[in-house]
């Protein structure tokens, strides 16, 4: 067998997975199951971002979302606004959210991981509440009164990634290598932050936080650092949301929307590599049963969560790992 | 001086609700290095089990707090059986559990709204009426806000502090193992602490129910409430969870009074951010005390 750094190994399985996915609107045309991949591919983007902060850099941050959200709201608005294009609003609200990270870290991240846990779900909540209960009209727009932040409406109907001109009817398509590509970054820079240097810091201040200090691992820095990338990333991916859906709105601080992702990391694996992905393709499918089981997703994800963590608390990667390797010494023997 | 003392009662009475809801927070904390992201249903659990028994029933009102009280009792003892005990041991327990309890949330929140749809009810555990001081008028709804919250904290500190029962809380709060070794049955002790913040919890969402409404979500809003007291106090910190309840109530309804209600919480994150960067192990908290 070659022998290959585990980097290696995990950037052709990026490739492998990439074409696969690069592959299926060939075989697959209609527009609705183009749009479930296209979601999906947006929610395994910001799970793998969390699972690198979570699983791996072991900062426990509920805030998620709101960098999701900061990068959608960002394109939204300098599409409202602006009329700007969603291609230049995109790195905009990516960068955006990596502000926002590098503030909320510097306030935050000092403290103990329940700590961060607790404020940074409480961040959230607080600004999801301001932009849901702004009322003051910033524009009028007809009848309608539109607040600077959307208020309880949100932003829809600005401009889209422009492929309905130049797609006509075969606009989604477009759409979904957009979205590949924000995916495909997405995995390389976590493959790079998991299997690279960083990821050594990671593992060592996991390992024992005492150690790592006395060696002159500054636990702080790293954890900032990891919650910067991961925060750019998450709101590239809310960026792209917005571009796909021209639509932001205040919904994306549902508490429920933090524990469908947080079903798809814990289903997929909490401290895998490819976990999100799988568990991003099963959560999906599942809420889209319980949808037409009559509405039950919330109580589905509730339950599968708590299964999963009794049971099987490695995820799928983990179960999956464990399998191979007792097959790979059961050949062996 | 009029607006000084409606701030005062209107803080007050937030503070007290605020203080229900977030020592049972701090005491699962503090003993069990669970932080429970269900906290808030228990209170939603609470107040619906009264509604129900008050108008669905026509139970008399005394009747009706009871069960809704011990209905969120119940939720928290059959979450610790069916889910915490077995998860207890984990390497990681700190983290699985907010992730399990947050399941746990999302469930109980989705059979509520199911069960009684998504349309707010008025909480009929009213109490009509106020007398005035001067200028200020105070309700008997206030007054007894803070009456049942002070009777049911007091009963609580009464059972941390003057009981065997109380004192094994305590042990297990302080050294799990050593308590173990001392004949505590730590498992025993989980589980009622988890009753004892369950009861607490569900008397909180009566009381808030009955000021606002009654809707599915309605424990999200005092959850957080009580995440940044407990942070502020010093996660496990009981009675530092007491006391800085009332203080960010009252100080709430100042920012409210003045700046507009929708200010009143983003300020007092501000302030807590503040504070945290001073003391990172909050104000009545000690560094290193909390198990690792």
């Amino acid at each position: 067998m070659m022998h290959l750094s585990d980097l290696k190994k995990h950037l052709i399985a990026l490739l492998v997975i990439l074409a696969f996915i690069a592959f299926l609107p060939m075989v697959i045309t209609q527009r609705y199951f183009l749009g479930e991949i296209i979601l999906f591919m947006i929610w395994a983007s910001v799970a793998t971002q969390w699972n690198v902060l979570l699983g791996h850099a072991g900062v426990f941050s509920l805030g998620q979302m709101l960098f999701f959200a900061i990068g959608a709201y960002a394109v939204a608005m300098m599409g409202y606004y602006l009329d700007a294009s969603p291609w230049m609003s995109l790195p905009i609200g990516a960068s955006a959210a990596a502000v926002a990270a590098l503030f909320i870290g510097l306030a935050c991240l000092r403290l103990g991981s329940a700590y961060v846990a607790l404020l940074t779900f409480a961040i959230v909540f607080m600004v999801g509440t301001l932009v849901m209960t702004e009322t003051n009209c910033f524009t009028t727009v007809g009848q309608t009164c539109q607040p600077l932040f959307g208020g309880g409406n949100g932003f829809s109907g600005f401009d889209d990634l422009g492929f309905r001109k130049l797609l006509k009817g075969k606009w989604v398509v477009g759409n979904y290598y957009v979205v590949l590509g924000v995916l495909a970054i997405s995995l390389l820079a976590s493959i790079i932050v998991i299997h690279g240097r960083l990821g050594l810091a990671f593992r060592a201040i996991g390992d024992s936080a005492i150690y790592a200090a006395a060696r002159g691992m500054n636990r702080t820095k790293f954890h900032l650092i990891a919650f910067v990338i991961t925060a750019f990333f998450t709101g590239l991916t809310g960026a792209v949301y917005a571009a796909h859906f021209r639509f932001a709105g205040p919904s994306l601080f549902d508490f429920s929307t933090l524990v469908f992702i947080l079903a798809i990391i814990v289903v997929g694996g909490l401290k895998s590599t490819w976990g999100p992905i799988f568990g991003a393709a099963l959560i999906m499918i599942l809420v889209e049963f319980a949808k037409d089981m009559g509405d039950v997703q919330n109580s589905a994800v509730g339950l599968v969560i708590i299964l999963f963590v009794l049971i099987f608390p490695k995820g799928i990667a983990g179960s999956a790992t464990k399998i191979f390797r007792r097959a790979m010494t059961a050949k062996n023997l | 001086m009029d607006a000084l003392l409606q701030i005062l009662i209107t803080g007050l009475t937030l503070g007290s609700m605020y203080a229900l809801g977030s020592v049972g927070l701090a005491l699962t904390y503090g003993t069990m290095g669970m932080f429970n992201m269900a906290h808030g249903v228990f209170m939603t659990v609470g107040a619906y089990m009264s509604y129900t028994a008050a108008s669905l029933w026509g139970l008399p009102i005394p009747i009706a707090i009871i069960s809704g009280i011990l209905a969120g009792g119940i939720v928290g003892a059959a979450m610790h059986l069916l889910i915490v005990r077995f998860m207890l041991d984990r390497e990681d327990f700190q983290t699985t559990i907010m992730v399990a309890t947050a399941g746990v949330a999302i469930l109980l929140q989705d059979i509520i709204l199911k069960q009684y749809g998504a349309y707010p009810f008025r909480q009929p555990l009213q109490i009509e009426g106020s007398f005035r001081i001067g200028q200020t008028a105070i309700t008997y709804q206030s007054l007894a806000i803070m009456g049942i919250a002070a009777l049911m904290i007091g009963a609580m500190a009464w059972l941390l502090t003057k009981t065997r029962f109380g004192l094994a809380i305590r042990a297990t709060a302080m050294n799990q193992e050593a308590a173990q070794l001392m004949g505590v049955k730590t498992e025993l002790t989980y589980f009622q602490v988890i009753l004892i913040a369950g009861t607490l919890a569900a008397t909180a969402g009566i009381l808030i129910s009955s000021l606002a409404s009654l809707s599915p979500s309605m424990g999200t809003n005092p959850l957080i409430r009580a995440f940044v007291i407990c942070v502020v106090a010093g996660l496990g910190s009981v009675t530092g969870a007491g006391f800085t309840a009332l203080v960010l109530g009252v100080m709430e309804a100042a920012i409210g009074y003045y700046f507009g209600v929708r200010y009143g919480f983003p300020v007092l994150l501000g302030i807590v951010i503040v504070v945290l960067i001073f003391k990172p192990a909050g104000l009545f908290g000690k560094q290193g005390v909390i198990r690792a």
